[in-house]
């Protein structure tokens, strides 16, 4: 390998006025450096573009062709069948009600961490004594493998022994076990809805403030000093400048934690299961029930694939938003 | 802040002061909600692990201390009468698979990306990054079918197979950020001295990248610890399944939980986890956001 291709032009002139000498050149093409380097590349490339491709790719066209055919666990060979699982899921009234439930989950929880992640960014961005403990301590929620912290919180939502609720029936809020004014977190339909809602806000919202830190260190100082100069108010920096400069941030933050949300099932798997009587039911959660659970799997991978128009454009976003980082 | 105020009139420290010490108070004091909601529940998991039976279910005494002496029964519970260890041996070993197979594949693909000016590098690396996005939600059912082709079906393998799908275009993206940063001049230096491209990469490029490679590799390690739905949807033998899984579903026999024993063999994963994920989570936040920021 010579010096020519350490060089960091990326068409390196030699090797192409040999390969267009052709038979006068004593090199053939595929022997230049260049040539050389592609092959080495690619090469690199192969094993990890073959794994996603034969582990995704492949997955994610055999969910298409399962959603149209009738396979089942038990049924080895399928028969096509159209668009019949697709219909038969949107006759059913637990289909709506998970598309519901995953709106009204993904936008509330997806605001609030939008709410709670900027407010806590702003404090923490500000130089304080003990700021990297605090840090260190406040973004627990989102170390802690998920089914770890969802198991924590469905003790501490017990129906009879919660903490939360000794705390409150303590502080005179709420009555003693059994009144009426005794919550049951998991087991009262809206209570349920905004319990499971609450989980994923809990574990998304150091992720949110974490990526706006980063965000908001990136403002340089400058361009708020000469703001300052120039005789803005706070609030006139706050809205004139840095709101500007970290909504895109924000923006992706929010895109990335979306996607997240949207295909997790183990909160509401764990904490409710759907229940109570579909009131948390989400559609991931309705997909392993149908899909895997009960072994339908052309109508759960059906299921599932409505997400994909939910998804998508999440993702086209976020793919845009990466071309624009090094190039 | 020490040299202003040394430089300032006299008077002026102590009013700094205070306005320093105000401003703390009025930031601590927002801070305070957010830390207690982000720290009590893993205070409430660690206490009702070694708490004894009794002391769980009382309403009538304050539930933040200990009522009755602590005890260790609950950990003895999981090693004992649980197939735990079984559940310990085989997160380690799917973390172990699930990190080599990542980095034999994503330092040379990361490489490749960041390196050598190959045309088409940048749409490639994004295809290749794509596929972290498309959620486990979607592929769960094809990937059931494509388990139990391989024979793979009730067996930790399975998960060895299948994680890689998400730390491969992770790693892939974290590492050719990383391999950027190295100064070509290094390499070009070597290849000089008479290394190959390859032994370039091996022998310059490699030790010098050594950061990104442990991220990646803590990356991948993590992962079989973090994830639920794909064990859940492949694993339904006891003895195969991994910590998150089996703690989740061996320890609730119908409507009996055993809290503290859950709540044990859940931290005894998850501490050490999010300490580690802890130490390196600004280095995975900058992989997947670096996007907007620089």
């Amino acid at each position: 390998m010579s010096q020519l291709t350490a060089g960091r032009h990326p068409s390196s002139g030699p090797p192409m006025a040999v390969a267009v000498g052709g038979r006068v050149g004593a090199t053939r093409w595929w022997r230049t450096p260049t040539a050389r380097r592609y092959a080495f590349g690619y090469t690199l490339l192969a094993p990890a573009v073959l794994y996603v491709t034969l582990l995704v790719g492949v997955p994610f066209l055999f969910s298409l062709y399962l959603a149209l055919s009738d396979a089942s666990v038990g049924s080895p060979v399928a028969q096509f069948v159209g668009l019949e699982n697709f219909k038969a899921a949107l006759e059913t009234s637990v289909f709506w009600v998970a598309v519901r439930n995953t709106l009204i989950f993904t936008l509330g929880a997806g605001i609030l961490k939008g709410l709670l992640g900027t407010t806590l960014a702003f404090l923490l961005s500000q130089p304080f004594k003990g700021r990297r403990v605090v840090r260190g301590l406040i973004v627990i929620p989102f170390t802690l493998p998920i089914a770890v912290s969802v198991l924590g919180w469905k003790w501490m939502f017990d129906s009879q022994f919660s903490v939360i609720n000794w705390a409150l029936s303590h502080m005179g809020l709420i009555g003693g076990y059994g009144t009426d004014s005794w919550p049951v977190w998991l087991g009262q339909p809206t209570l349920a809805l905004l319990s499971v809602m609450f989980v994923n806000v809990w574990r998304g919202f150091p992720f949110s403030a974490i990526v706006l830190m980063a965000g908001m260190t990136s403002v340089p100082p400058e361009i708020i000093d000469a703001g300052k100069v120039d005789g803005a108010s706070f609030l006139q920096r706050f809205r004139k400048i840095i709101v500007p400069m970290i909504a895109p941030i924000l923006f992706i933050g929010s895109a990335f934690d979306t996607v997240f949300t949207l295909s997790d099932l183990s909160v509401v798997y764990l904490l409710t299961n759907g229940g109570p009587d579909g009131a948390t039911e989400i559609l991931p959660t309705l997909a392993y029930r149908t899909g895997i659970a009960a072994g339908a799997l052309g109508r759960g991978a059906a299921i599932s694939l409505m997400l994909f128009p939910l998804l998508l454009p999440l993702i086209v976003i976020l793919l845009r938003s990466l071309r624009r980082r090094q190039y | 802040m020490a040299t202003v105020a040394a430089a300032a009139p006299a008077r002026l420290p102590r009013t700094e002061r205070q306005r320093s010490v105000r401003r703390h108070l009025l930031i601590y004091l927002g801070l305070t909600p957010f830390l207690v909601i982000a720290v009590f529940p893993l205070f409430w998991m660690a206490i009702t692990a070694i708490k004894q039976e009794p002391d769980l279910y009382r309403m009538d005494i304050v539930p933040f201390w200990f009522h009755l002496p602590p005890t260790w029964k609950n950990f003895d519970f999981l090693f004992h009468r649980t197939s735990y260890g079984d559940w310990i041996i085989n997160t380690m070993s799917i973390a172990f698979w699930v990190s080599a197979i990542t980095l034999v594949t994503a330092v040379p693909a990361g490489y490749a990306l960041a390196r050598l000016r190959l045309p088409a590098a940048e749409n490639l690396g994004i295809g290749i990054f794509m596929t972290y996005l498309v959620p486990g939600i979607i592929l769960f059912i094809p990937l059931s079918r494509v388990v139990a082709i391989l024979g793979f079906q009730d067996s930790w393998w399975s998960l060895v197979v299948v994680y890689p799908t998400i730390t491969i275009p992770f790693c892939t993206w974290l590492l050719s950020g990383f391999f950027k940063t190295v100064p070509f001049e290094i390499e070009e230096a070597a290849m000089v001295d008479g290394c190959g491209q390859l032994g370039a990469l091996l022998r310059v490029v490699l030790p010098v990248s050594w950061p990104g490679v442990i991220t990646a590799m803590i990356f991948s390690f993590t992962l079989s610890m973090q994830d639920f739905l794909y064990a859940l949807a492949f694993i339904s033998v006891s003895d195969q399944k991994p910590v998150p899984l089996g703690v989740a579903t061996e320890l609730i026999r119908g409507d009996v939980y055993f809290w503290g024993s859950l709540m044990a063999g859940a931290l005894l994963v998850g501490v050490p986890v999010a300490i580690v994920y802890n130490l390196f989570l600004d280095r995975f936040i900058s992989g997947i956001t670096g996007a907007a920021i620089k």
